[in-house]
């Protein structure tokens, strides 16, 4: 029956309810407001997208009501939820599987819909305003309906169940779950914003009034959230998974990379679309192509596409994410093409070494990157599907491909930034880069007096070098000229965020190419040692909880602090998760896991050691891309009219005067 | 300016010079024996855990891919076999499933043939469409060019 | 100029779109895989050799059993499937014991220690020789992605058969008379 899942099934039902007909209505009258210039019908779209939100709000809550009170009789709490899971990761367990992270998602969509809508408060009398909320609506209208349909959280479960497994162990033992998947999707949803202004455009022809720059700060917005649920994501790798990784291209992780890589293309090429009115069909398909990409990933993770090509079809949700994709797609693509004509800009680029020309060569390689990973992600599809045969593409390929588009990516981060737009003379680039340059060289030669070999990681570090003497420059002449306001606006805070992706390099590359491992078979009271340190293995303790059973070893580093790599038995699931237990320091990482089979009886443990080199500068260096958005997206020094396209840029001229 | 700062061709030279230096010395230089730890993870980094969707041996810790690693040791530790020949023995007992890295043959050729024909036709575009901008930019009107407004207009008509 | 930039946009949005719906073509009309989990490299070829030993630790060389059928049943006491498909395997051997030539049916302990073997065998019975897999050589040596696998080996020590998943029953009664009847006896 329709209500006959209880109290809570009942609630969330009907508010999904409400969210569909809310959705619905508010598409109906944000279009023919549009098509009709009705202004009466136009005062509504506000009322529904309150309504929208109110009901995603009441449905998510009715869903966090019920895992609190662990009311069993929904499924999908008997599924997640557990008498015993601690009240924090209760709480989490609501987005730990797929109906209640779709839940999650239409509230964050609802979120953003309403946001827009308050943001464009005075300016609904502008027909592309309401095309473009027309389309939140619609996208609103699909997540409500999956969630009220094939992604149903509420549906009823069998009688008589009055305890459940918890959510999946490796979502049950680190804080970071609690922040990763809302922030990836307030990343990933908030791609809808922007695709729906560029819709919006199409549709109005309308699309050399800066439509889309206006819009800049929401795809800003979300791409600093999509920056740093990826980089939580590989955090929780790292201090979970207990391979000693933080990437290892995995559909899911390709799946967030995806959207981020076109996104990050667009916020780049955009910047010629402000200053020269140029590449508006690629902007509209960076951005057609990001909210798609979201999709197509949603698809690829959700609907057990990748373990198998049938599975899909078996999957409640896969038909409908594919089917919305396409639509998507063809929507967009027809668009796109039917109005070709009216994107065609004026103006040109005079040299390739410019501003604009290092823009193209960057979004020419963005969009490589972009193919490479989708084609390793859908790859095995497609041979299965042709040959009906299992092939696996993993990290050899991904790092055989994307290692020389990092490093090419690292040469354009060096030299772009100093480049002028239009033209750039010889003599310019002599002087600019020049300390850069040296920078560069001092880094290279650096890395080799530490001992570092191979032309790859070399090359990352001589370039990293370069590339942060360039972004330096840029930071240290803007504050030098305008104190610390200097740290602020797109081009000063992109320079920041240049650093954080340069550390994040550098990093990668450090840890990826030198961390070398060695087992050791301890036993108390015996001292180990590996790579200039001692290992001591203290005691091994086996602690028992309701929902499992830890067996740790307590190993003193350098007869230090004890540290406590464990292998955890989960009861209920019947699953073992080893716990890496990490000495940070700013040099290198010591990681530390348990091996099994573990002998808690002989005192005697076998321990793998890891020496993971500059592997914190990751995470400082997300930080720091973090923060170079949050600096990106205060307004900077104040600039000329964006639509005009101005000949000289007096920012760069400014620069020019005080070397 | 240009010979009285100190960024002239001599030190761009140096700089140059430098680099490269550098780069040959440190690449090249002996970085000491392989040990079997690093036998270990390289082969296992190019093997597919059996059971898992596309993690290798070295990242899964299922006991599928426990097992693999524990062989590959073993094999190591006997001294007899190179590491192709590891990976060849284990590509013999499971398929071609456990191979991490797709052939270069066939349809599975594909995916190493797409990413560089992607790559050559983005650049290719690219220094089509600068070629034409400088046409365009300059004062002179091409031929071609001509033409083509010459076409567009009786088009037009 | 306009001539050649208006046909731009158009064209190659109806390439991308034409390579997107290939690829969900492709997709959605996927024929089935045929080739499923039970194919083996293994099968036609001699049998890994194995030494191990039983869980009464007895001597056990799987060479020293040529002239009789031999199945190798890979388990773990913790997995559900291998769980669920026993009753089946004690009814098999019960089967077996009554042929003339019956085959020989060993359990490969995979990644499980002797104590939890020997209280699963003791509570669901099954009189048969348990041999042990010191960090899973056997299960790699046949390539065992995942318990539960039923192996079938020949009285000449060719690998014939491999079952991934669990046994349904009688499936392994009417795949052995199917080899018995192609591969003699």
């Amino acid at each position: 029956m329709f209500f006959a899942s209880g109290i809570n099934g009942a609630l969330g039902r009907a508010f999904l309810l409400i969210g569909i007909i809310g959705s619905l209505f508010g598409a109906i009258a944000a279009i023919t407001s549009a098509r009709q210039r009705d202004q009466a019908v136009a005062k509504l779209i506000p009322r529904f997208a309150v309504l929208v939100f109110a009901a995603s709000f009441g449905a998510f809550a009715v869903m966090e009501r019920a895992m609190i009170t662990r009311d069993f009789s929904l499924e999908y709490v008997q599924k997640v939820g557990s008498v015993s899971t601690p009240a924090i990761y209760n709480f989490a367990a609501v987005w730990s599987a797929l109906e209640g992270s779709i839940l999650m998602w239409v509230l964050i969509l609802a979120g953003y819909t309403l946001g827009v809508t308050y943001w464009l408060r005075k300016k609904m009398d502008d027909v592309l305003s309401r095309y473009a909320l027309g389309v939140m609506f619609i996208v609103s209208l699909f997540f409500f309906m999956l969630s009220f349909g094939p992604a149903n959280p509420f549906a009823a479960g069998p009688a008589g169940v009055f305890d459940g497994p918890g959510p999946n162990p490796l979502l049950q033992n680190h804080l970071l779950v609690m922040f990763h998947p809302p922030l990836l999707y307030l990343g990933y949803v908030g791609m809808t914003v922007p695709f729906a202004f560029a819709i919006a455009a199409l549709i109005t022809g309308r699309l050399g009034e800066g439509w889309l720059l206006a819009t800049r700060r929401w795809t800003l917005f979300a791409w600093g959230f999509l920056t740093i649920g990826i980089v939580l994501g590989s955090w929780w790798s790292y201090e979970v998974l207990g391979w000693s990784g933080v990437w290892a291209w995995d559909p899911v992780e390709n799946a967030s990379l995806l959207p981020w890589i076109t996104a990050t293309a667009y916020i780049h090429s955009v910047l010629v679309q402000e200053r020269r009115g140029m590449l508006r069909v690629w902007n509209l398909s960076l951005l057609v192509a990001t909210f798609s990409l979201t999709i197509l990933g949603t698809f690829l993770t959700r609907s057990g596409v990748v373990n198998s090509v049938h599975a899909f079809s078996q999957s409640a949700i896969g038909p409908w994410l594919l089917a919305f994709f396409a639509v998507i797609v063809v929507v967009s693509v027809g668009l796109i093409g039917w109005r070709g004509d009216r994107l065609h800009s004026p103006g040109s680029i005079d040299s390739p070494l410019s501003r604009e020309g290092a823009f193209l060569a960057n979004n020419v390689l963005f969009a490589v990157f972009a193919f490479v990973v989708l084609l390793g992600t859908v790859f095995p599809l497609v041979v299965e599907a042709l040959q009906s045969r299992t092939i696996v593409v993993g990290e050899p390929f991904f790092d055989r491909l994307t290692i020389p588009i990092g490093i090419t990516m690292l040469t354009i981060m060096a030299i772009a930034p100093v480049l002028p737009w239009r033209k750039a003379s010889q003599e310019l680039l002599s002087k600019r880069l020049f300390w850069p340059a040296w920078c560069g060289v001092l880094a290279l030669a650096g890395s080799v007096w530490v001992g570092a070999t191979g032309l790859a990681p070399l090359l990352t570090f001589g370039l990293g070098g370069f590339a942060a003497g360039s972004a330096l420059r840029q930071v240290v002449l803007a504050t030098r000229r305008q104190g610390l306001r200097g740290l602020v606006g797109r081009a000063n805070g992109g320079m920041i965020v240049h650093l954080g992706v340069i550390i994040i390099a550098v990093a990668l590359a450090a840890s990826n190419s030198f961390t070398h491992s060695q087992e050791l078979n301890l036993e108390v009271g015996k001292v180990a040692s590996f790579s200039g340190h001692t290992f001591e293995l203290v005691d091994v303790v086996e602690v028992k909880t309701e929902r499992a059973t830890a067996v740790k070893a307590l190993v003193k580093i350098d007869g230090g602090k004890a540290y406590a790599p464990a292998i955890t038995k989960y009861v209920l699931q019947g699953m073992n998760v080893g716990t890496p237990s990490v000495k940070t320091g700013l040099a290198y990482d010591i990681y530390l896991t348990l091996e099994p089979p573990v002998r808690q009886d002989e005192n005697k443990a076998r321990i793998k050691v890891f020496i993971k080199p500059l592997l914190l500068w990751l995470w400082i260096g997300g930080g720091l891309m973090a923060l170079g958005t949050v600096l990106a997206a205060f307004p900077g020094r104040r600039r000329r009219n964006p639509t005009s396209p101005t000949s000289e840029d007096d920012f760069a001229a400014d620069l020019l005067v005080m070397l | 300016m240009k010979t009285k700062s100190v960024q002239n061709k001599w030190t761009w030279l140096l700089v140059v010079f430098a680099a490269v230096a550098l780069l040959a010395f440190g690449s090249t230089r002996d970085s000491g024996p392989r040990t079997q730890a690093d036998r270990i993870d390289a082969i296992t980094k190019v093997l597919a855990c059996p059971t898992c969707s596309g993690e290798s041996v070295y990242v899964s810790r299922a006991s599928g891919a426990e097992a693999i690693r524990a062989e590959v040791a073993r094999q190591i530790a006997g001294g007899q076999r190179s590491d192709d020949e590891i990976i060849a023995y284990i590509e013999a007992r499971f398929g071609s499933r456990v191979l991490l890295v797709p052939r270069s043959t066939g349809l599975d050729s594909l995916i190493w043939v797409l990413p560089v024909f992607v790559l050559i036709c983005a650049v290719g575009t690219l220094g089509f469409a600068f070629r034409r901008w400088k046409v365009v930019g300059s004062d002179s009107i091409s031929d071609e060019d001509a033409q083509l407004v010459e076409r567009a207009l009786r088009e037009e008509r | 100029m306009s001539y050649s930039r208006k046909r731009v946009a158009p064209i190659v949005a109806s390439v991308v779109g034409a390579m997107l719906i290939a690829f969900l073509w492709v997709l959605v009309t996927a024929e089935p895989n045929t080739a499923d989990d039970a194919d083996s490299p293994l099968l036609g070829q001699p049998a890994p050799s194995v030494m191990t030993t039983t869980l009464n630790d007895e001597e056990f060389v799987l060479a020293n059993r040529k002239g009789s059928w031999v199945i190798f049943n890979f388990f773990n006491s913790t997995c559900v499937p291998c769980v669920a498909e026993h009753p089946e395997l004690v009814a098999f051997h019960e089967r077996e014991l009554k042929a003339t030539n019956p085959a020989e049916l060993y359990t490969v302990i995979n990644d499980d220690n002797d104590a939890s073997v020997r209280a699963f065998f003791s509570k669901n019975g099954g009189d048969w020789p348990k041999v042990r897999d010191t960090d899973g050589a056997i299960s790699v040596a046949f390539g065992v992605a995942k318990v539960p696998e039923t192996w079938v080996i020949d009285p000449n020590g060719f690998v014939r058969l491999r079952i991934a998943g669990m046994l349904t029953p009688g499936l392994l009664d009417d795949q052995l008379a199917q080899l018995k009847a192609q591969f003699g006896s």
